[in-house]
């Protein structure tokens, strides 16, 4: 998985993703798309990419193993995996983290995930793939908007870019998070936190994505998101440092349960799993941890796979109770160290 | 401020329909006359009649059904389609909804003019590689020890140290290790629970201060 390696400043930034999206002119955007125009899409798209090394998969041909990939590696959401008669589809690179989605809100969404804040990179290799569909194809675009998207708040430059925090110590701070707000607002971002369709909330997993797409340049953007990342993780460092400075024994205290529950639990729901690995986070730079074989990689492998995971979001197992065994199991083995490769 | 249906300023006088901004005139105009009652009116007729009510609901969808019944000729999308979602079904839309679009935008972004690059042309952006702050923030083996000296006490590289120590006491001629070993020793195997060195050390030194 591209979130197993190793990333700068990953102890508070689980990943950053750029999206950018672009549309082909004469089809109406995918909403309101036929079948046949969806299907008209994707020969486009497939010659298009014919040289660009991609490999085309339609959604509706996917088998399990494979669309549980896909979901893992935060490619795409579960209803859209599993919705029928969709005809959406991905082109998928050699490159762990870089592909496209074919049909989904616009034609072509192409998505570019890095661990930790590699942005340029993360920027550079969406941008190579936009520019080469955009000298192959007749893309919407005009002077006055930019590049046409289904979604207002994406016309212009078409790009989105999201990044996936982990923020106990902020959180845990009083007033902290609303000071982040309203830095990020400052900068045209916005600070999400991070709840699911069904209510769950992630404790102390935060999105920061972009505001504007219109008046400003792509290099604006980006210069903004490294500014505002760089105040975030100075923020929080700082809050994790206070509170272990106050609070040592409490951090000790609960680093280690957590660390013991995670390690030989057999039955964890999502939220508690979540809550214990903050702990973890909160308590790694500081606590003593030569009683627990823990490291920076395992801890955010377990914050992933935890938050991502296909057999939990799918119905193959239906009952919660088996859903909170098989995970706890999972964690275990994590935690043991072996699934590390 | 702009009436929604005229497009004039709007001065301190004006209603909001649906989260739609109409000037008084326009409001007038959609009998929305009680929204501008002075007080004087409602000291003369402090409740409304029930008749008025169904008027003053009717005027609201009316407004809803103007914003349903503008589509966009491509591909259908209306208006409250777009207002409701933030999504358009064709390139047409951005034509034939120009100016609601652009306020849509104005309200979410703040600017309505593309300064990003053009299709086909890579922005060639050169951003400097983000410096790595967590390790910067990092506490160092210093400072760790100052926030946690209990903690520090158990550091890998001193356990290795202590370890050794006491399985050299162990194997050693005690008679022969200086007097400051013996009591370090003492004191790390007692940390260590082997109390059964710490008491061999404690009897050697002991002893040689009974021989003094």
């Amino acid at each position: 998985m591209w979130y197993e390696n190793e990333g700068k400043n990953k102890e508070t930034v689980l990943s950053t993703k750029v999206i950018i999206n672009r549309n082909i002119k004469g089809l109406p955007f995918p909403p309101k798309m036929s079948d046949a125009d969806r299907e008209n899409v994707f020969g486009m798209v497939r010659q298009a990419a014919g040289t660009l090394g991609l490999n085309f998969v339609r959604t509706d041909e996917l088998d399990d193993t494979a669309k549980a990939d896909l979901f893992n590696q935060f490619y795409s959401g579960y209803s859209f995996l599993n919705a029928k008669d969709s005809k959406t589809g991905f082109l998928l690179s050699k490159t762990e983290g870089l592909g496209v989605i074919i049909n989904s809100t616009d034609h072509i969404s192409i998505v570019s995930m890095v661990p930790g804040t590699d942005i340029a990179t993360a920027y550079k290799r969406a941008d190579d793939l936009a520019v080469k569909f955009e000298q192959t194809m007749d893309i919407a675009y005009t002077d006055k908007f930019g590049f046409l998207t289904s979604q207002i708040k994406s016309v212009g430059t078409g790009m989105q870019i999201l990044m996936t925090l982990a923020l106990p110590g902020i959180e845990k701070t009083e007033g902290a998070v609303q000071v982040l707000s309203r830095r990020a607002e400052k900068y045209d971002w916005q600070l999400i936190p991070m709840t699911h369709s069904d209510g769950l909330r992630e404790s102390g997993i935060y999105v920061l994505a972009n505001l504007a797409t219109l008046g400003v340049t792509e290099e604006e953007i980006l210069e903004g998101a490294q500014k505002i990342q760089t105040d975030i993780i100075k923020l929080e460092n700082t809050c994790r440092k206070n509170i272990w400075t106050k609070k040592k024994i409490l951090i000790e205290d609960q680093y280690y349960r957590a660390y013991a529950t995670l390690r030989y639990c057999r039955r964890i729901e999502v939220a508690e799993a979540l809550t214990l690995v903050n702990w973890l986070r909160l308590g790694q730079d500081y606590v003593d941890t030569s009683d627990a074989d823990v490291n920076w990689n395992r801890i955010n492998k377990l914050t992933q796979r935890v938050r991502r995971n296909y057999q939990d979001a799918g119905s193959k197992i239906t009952r919660p109770k088996d859903k909170s065994t098989v995970r706890a199991k999972m964690i275990r083995d994590i935690m043991k160290g072996g699934q590390e490769s | 401020m702009r009436c929604s249906k005229c497009g004039a300023q709007i001065g301190n006088s004006y209603a909001r329909v649906n989260g739609v901004l109409l000037c008084e005139n326009c409001a007038r105009d959609l009998k929305l006359d009680d929204m501008f009652r002075r007080t004087s009116s409602i000291l003369d007729q402090a409740f409304p009649s029930l008749g008025e009510l169904p008027g003053v609901f009717s005027l609201g969808s009316d407004l809803d059904f103007a914003n349903a019944k503008i589509r966009c000729p491509r591909c259908g999308t209306s208006l409250r389609d777009i207002e409701t979602s933030g999504e358009l079904g064709c390139i047409e839309c951005y034509n034939t909804f120009n100016e609601s679009i652009l306020k849509n935008i104005l309200k979410r972004q703040g600017s309505s003019e593309y300064m990003g690059r053009k299709p086909g042309a890579s922005a060639d952006i050169k951003l400097e590689a983000e410096p790595d702050v967590s390790s910067e923030e990092k506490p160092s083996k210093a400072a760790k020890e100052t926030l946690a000296p209990e903690a520090s006490e158990a550091k890998p590289e001193a356990k290795k140290e202590e370890k050794d120590l006491l399985e050299k006491l162990k194997k050693a001629d005690l008679g022969t290790v200086p007097d400051d070993t013996l009591e370090e020793g003492m004191k790390q195997a007692a940390a260590a629970e082997d109390y059964e060195l710490a008491v061999k050390l404690r009897d050697e030194l002991k002893s040689r201060k009974g021989d003094n």
